[in-house]
């Protein structure tokens, strides 16, 4: 009986409910467009979903934390654009290393700066990391100007041109290649999937995301870990910026501003709960080939360009009403 | 015992007291600065003509924020009441050359953008009542689905076109005091009125106080919730209205930086994030304080992107400063 | 039972910004006994075990652990020194496993940094064969029961080499059953020598399962001693101050039927439920949680309607589904919890009366604000509310005045049937006979007043009907001869008359 229960529980969880959708939408798409079914579509989507990824595993730790972050576009658009501006003005050394450490610290001043707002001035983390959001993107504006750089440095041309692989389409003769920068968000989900799970700091994130009180009596230090998973949003974010910039071949000043609501609709659809506590690696990966595999093929299903915003905004309703609807359902299920 | 109670109401007006300090600061450093160019009618005109579009913004997440929710889905409604207002006095006027049309069409164009406005409102309270979501969740969605419908409809491209009177709405002026004025004032006492003297707004600060008390209190919290948007939408529609008036021109991507702006006059009005608090006079006088410094920004030839970073930093402050006014008042409170 | 003991305070004193919350007090825990802690609420009671847990350290007085006298005593001090606290709301995870739940205090004392799920397991299983539970550990707390989540707290709180546990009103949330099983785990806790402190205020509960007593008032030690040393009389002494000279109310006997409920059911809380009220009537409805009691209150009220069942108030046949169908019908519902469903906290005493009746207010298109303020006067002025006028916010106010104030929200809807579940929780003595005597005059003007409540004492003493719910079914029908030990008997079902259950 109880493990009927069970077994009915995982068949209708909301991962499950994740695969049967793409599951469903590949399928049509498919049908129309039989190209769909090509390795070229698969490649496309991994390269779509570089950022994306990296960026909702940055968002998961926040959401898991009680916590939101909608500051690391305008983070992001900072870690990208200082280097740049300084390798182009003649202020640095032409090298990985050099760019992806500028980037970073840029993050880790803007992840502190949330940090101390959130955990010790307790402001409400939307509106704090708003603010962080405005004084980031505004400043940079202001002090730096608007420029827009497309050609890179060389030690980052080289990193680009390295391809883990290159299909080429045998019909039409294009590559497709794919970028050795797709480890990336690989290692960090399986990192990331290793200290939510099997560290104390991950753990201690879950903790103060389901009852933050609780976790002090417990002995958490609360603040540490909110500071913590502020300052690894922005760093991570900061350096997702670079991939970026390394993929694009263009840095501006406002190149991601506006990408929070994907990434915070990945994370809810994947199973995070916007109340603290809940969601993981698993689901955010599955809440991430979700939506890049929508935004990136709507076309397919007939869904003419101009109405993708929409479309996108819908699936990100459902997704938040599917969360809800599950909570519910756990939390009416008998007691046990 | 009378001086804990002189203080429970001296604690608002502090804040008031507050915003005005900072309005006068701010004339004090213009006349030493620009002394010249700001105490001109002029220049008082030209502020009159822009703060009305997000104050009244400011009003529909003001609501919502006392009702202990929060509208980021404002820009996205204001946009897209905006395109088919647009799609309507273009249409019937035929782009603004048929006069004969201009009366009708912009009474019909005013009265859908305040129903699909109130519908997008009420859509957005009916997910978060009836499903129990986080509001900032569901508007932060509402905000992806209206963009996207004005998005589809105009398929890209601004709507442009207006005929003049419809321009005239945000640009005209009566004894050279812009309608605009009359406009904003009418909203003020209409949105005081309602969260005065009205069942309905005396309920919206019982739902942002304890949802589940008004709930034990036989308020029906759905209804209310729905309602707080609707109206919050309406006021998006009226938004909607004047932007597109203002520039002459609908698309989906206007006024992005007014989801901040509202936020920021929102809460340095006085109205508390979690609810419950906050009063109309409170961000009326913010978007007028917010209005001076934006205007003194663009008489220094500063650009854009510092008003930015001023606001950021401008909310961080006013949000310190209540939680400082907070803490004071406890500690008042326990000695 | 050992004479060793492991705790010992004298003279401790704490205040807080003014207010003395423990004005000296002597407490001694013995090595393995049950030692209950019991007061009126506001008596200083969970000042007491912060103190003792090392969150607030006393102002004067000294504590002794173990025969050591310790000072500037920290929360992680307690813990190392083996003391124990299970808050009534438990402190767990509800988002966590019910493993970890109970093993990750002892990780986070031990400073490790990587998770040993199977260690984790391990100590989890252990834990709960030492209070034989029987819970699946990998299971998230939030789908666990009540008893569960608090079993779950008891197993964290032994695994760490507790000497002293400390349980903070752990019944209040319990079933009949689940009491039981607890008393079950705190006796075998006891025999393998760890002290026990239960916090508790209810004499029938105190019987089945002290050693001894110790009884605060006010903030300071009144008495203490072996269970067997008190008797009815003087625990009631003790605890309030007074000896029992409230009379029993005995209203006259009226005609005129008020309310009657037929065969009231709802699936899963209560079934066949049926009673009547005359005027003058006060009905107390009485039982453990998860009897039912709560849930008749709700179904009248319209939180949750009843599935089937006839109502009749002032003989005509009401339906209700909504909230909103029973204040048409002029019924009125103070709730269990004052602070989260009875109040506004932050908003003024005016506010709070007129919010659910504001409509009343609502005069040629505005609402009528003198019309609001001079009702709140009134009320203030009935029902003597301490408060200087209608503006200071309800958070401000006593317990006693704040229920008050939860009362004449509901008075000024003039209501004909009004329902109180636990009206009295957390209200001193002076306010709670003033709150009852407004209930009376109430009755006696023909409203149907009905208590829900697990308090015996104020049953047996303000009401002349009360319903006994267990397991949700009607269990008797008792006039208020009955005395409160006799009633306690039969709410836990421990009396000959158990045989009656099919």
């Amino acid at each position: 009986m109880k493990r009927n229960n069970d077994w009915k529980l995982t068949l209708t969880s909301t991962p499950m409910i994740l695969i049967y959708v793409m599951a469903v939408f590949c399928i049509i798409a498919a049908i129309r467009q039989p190209a769909f079914l090509s390795p070229a579509t698969l490649v496309n989507l991994c390269r779509a979903g570089i950022f994306t990824m990296c960026f909702a595993i940055c968002e998961m730790v926040v959401i898991i934390s009680g916590g939101i972050d909608v500051s690391f576009p305008a983070i992001g658009c900072v870690a990208m654009y200082v280097p740049m501006y300084m390798y182009n003005n003649g202020m640095g050394v032409d090298n990985v290393f050099f760019f992806f450490g500028v980037a970073m610290l840029a993050g880790l001043i803007f992840g502190v700066l949330n940090g101390f707002l959130v955990s010790y001035l307790k402001l409400p983390p939307l509106i704090a990391t708003l603010a962080t959001s405005s004084v980031a993107s505004g400043g940079l504006i202001m002090l730096l100007g608007t420029r827009e750089f497309t050609t890179l440095p060389p030690s980052l041309e080289a990193l680009y041109s390295i391809n883990l692989l290159t299909f080429v389409d045998p019909n039409t003769g294009f590559n497709y290649p794919l970028t050795i920068l797709i480890l990336v968000p690989i290692i960090l989900c399986l990192v990331m999937a290793y200290v939510m799970r099997y560290t104390m700091l991950g753990r201690g994130l879950y903790a103060i995301g389901g009852d933050s009180n609780a976790a002090r009596i417990a002995g958490f230090n609360v603040r540490k870990l909110q500071f913590i998973a502020y300052i690894f949003c922005g760093v991570m974010a900061s350096a997702t910026a670079m991939i970026y910039t390394t993929l694009m071949h263009s840095s501006t000043t406002t190149a991601l501003m506006g990408e929070e609501m994907i990434i915070i609709a990945a994370c809810v659809v994947g199973g995070c709960r916007l109340t603290g506590g809940h969601g993981g690696v698993g689901g955010t990966v599955l809440g991430v080939l979700l939506i890049t595999l929508v935004e990136n093929n709507l076309n397919m299903l007939g869904i003419p360009t101009s109405w993708q915003t929409f479309a996108v905004g819908l699936v990100l309703l459902l997704g938040a009403v599917l969360s809800s609807v599950q909570a519910k359902r756990i939390s009416k299920m008998g007691k046990i | 015992m009378k001086s804990r109670n002189l203080q429970g109401k001296a604690a608002p007006d502090t804040h008031m007291l507050t915003i005005v300090g900072l309005m006068v600061l701010a004339l004090v450093i213009m006349a030493v600065l620009q002394p010249g160019d700001y105490f001109t009618l002029r220049n008082v005109r030209s502020m009159i003509f822009q703060f009305p579009e997000y104050g009244i913004l400011a009003f529909g997440m003001m609501v919502c924020m006392i009702a202990g929710g929060i509208d980021l889905s404002l820009v996205g409604i204001m946009n897209f009441t905006g395109v088919l207002a647009a799609m309507i006095v273009t249409k019937m006027t035929a782009n603004g050359s048929d006069l004969s049309m201009a009366v009708p069409a912009i009474i019909l164009a005013v009265i859908v953008a305040l129903a699909v406005g109130g519908c997008c409102g009420a859509f957005n309270g009916f997910i978060i009542g009836y499903f129990n979501i986080p509001a900032m969740l569901v508007t932060l969605c509402g905000l992806q689905l209206y963009t996207g419908l004005a998005y589809g409809i105009t398929g890209g491209p601004a709507i442009n076109g207006m005929c003049d009177a419809f321009k005239n709405i945000a640009n005209g002026t009566v004894a050279g005091i812009p309608y605009v004025l009359f406009i904003y004032i009418l909203a003020v006492a209409v949105v005081a009125f309602v969260m005065k003297s009205t069942v309905f707004g005396h309920e919206i600060y019982f739902l942002g106080s304890n949802a589940k008390a008004s709930r034990y209190s036989g308020i029906n919290t759905l209804k209310v919730t729905v309602m707080t948007h609707m109206f919050s939408g309406i006021l998006g529609g009226v938004s909607g209205i004047l932007i597109t008036s203002h520039l002459n021109s609908a698309k989906s991507s206007n006024g992005s930086t007014y989801t901040l702006l509202t936020l920021l006059i929102v809460v340095l009005g006085g109205v508390h994030p979690d609810g419950g608090k906050g009063r109309v006079m409170g961000v009326a006088l913010a978007t007028i304080l917010l209005q001076l410094i934006t205007n003194a920004f663009g008489l220094m030839h500063m650009d854009d992107n510092a008003k930015t970073f001023v606001n950021g930093c401008l909310l961080v402050a006013a949000l310190l400063l209540d939680a400082y006014l907070d803490k004071r008042a406890l500690k008042k409170k326990s000695e | 039972m050992s004479e060793e003991v492991f705790l010992k305070l004298e003279g401790v004193k704490k205040s807080f910004g003014g207010v003395h919350a423990l004005r000296g007090v002597d407490l001694e825990i013995r090595k393995g006994e049950i030692h209950c802690l019991a007061g009126e609420n506001g008596c200083g009671k969970s000042t007491l075990i912060k103190a003792i847990s090392g969150v607030h350290n006393p102002d004067e007085g000294s504590i002794w652990i173990d025969g050591e006298k310790v000072e500037n005593m920290k929360p992680m001090d307690a813990i190392n020194r083996g003391i124990q606290v299970i808050y009534q709301d438990f402190a767990v995870f509800p988002n966590l496993t019910v493993a970890e739940n109970i093993a990750l205090n002892g990780e986070l004392k031990n400073k490790t940094k990587f998770v040993n799920w199977k260690q984790i397991h391990e100590v989890a299983e252990k834990a709960m064969a030492q209070v034989g539970a029987d819970i699946d550990p990998d299971v998230k707390l939030e789908r666990l029961s009540v008893a569960n989540k608090q079993m779950v707290a008891i197993c964290r709180a032994i695994i760490n080499d507790a000497k002293l546990l400390i349980l903070d009103e752990p019944t209040t949330a319990l079933t009949a059953r689940e009491v039981d099983k607890l008393w079950d785990i705190i006796r075998s806790l006891k025999a393998k020598g760890i002290a026990i402190m239960i916090v508790n205020h209810k004499l029938d509960e105190i019987y089945r399962i002290a050693d001894r007593l110790t009884i605060l008032r006010n903030g300071t030690y009144i008495s203490s001693g072996d269970i067997s040393e008190y008797d009815q009389e003087r625990f009631t002494r003790d605890m309030t101050g007074k000896d029992i000279t409230e009379e029993k109310y005995m209203p006259e006997p009226g005609s005129e039927e008020v309310l009657r409920v037929e065969h009231l059911s709802r699936k899963g809380a209560f079934e066949n439920v049926s009673f009547s009220l005359h005027k003058g009537d006060v009905l107390g409805i009485t039982g453990l949680l998860g009897s039912g009691r709560g849930e008749i209150g709700e179904a009248l009220f319209g939180l949750s309607p009843a599935d089937s069942g006839k109502i009749v108030l002032n003989g005509k046949e009401i339906s209700i589904k909504s909230v909103s169908d029973a204040m048409a019908n002029e019924i009125g519902y103070v709730p269990e919890d004052r602070l989260t469903q009875g109040l506004f906290m932050q908003r003024s005493i005016q506010d709070n009366t007129i919010a659910a009746s504001i409509r009343q207010y609502m005069k040629h298109g505005r609402l009528d604000k003198k019309g609001m303020e001079d009702t709140t006067n009134y009320w203030i002025k009935e029902l003597g509310i301490k408060a200087p006028s209608p503006k200071p916010a309800v958070r401000t106010l006593s317990g006693g005045n704040a229920q008050k104030v939860v009362i004449a929200k509901w008075l000024n809807t003039h209501p004909k049937l009004f329902i109180l579940d636990g009206p009295t929780v957390g209200v001193d003595v002076g306010a709670k006979a003033e709150i009852h005597s407004i209930l009376h005059d109430l009755a006696k003007k023909g409203i149907g007043i009905i208590i829900i409540s697990d308090d015996l004492p104020e049953l047996v003493q303000n009401c002349n009907k009360i319903l006994v719910m267990k397991e949700g079914k009607v269990s008797g029908m008792m006039d208020n001869s009955i005395d409160e030990r006799t009633l306690g008997n039969m709410l836990v079902g421990s009396s000959d008359r158990g045989g009656e259950k099919a």
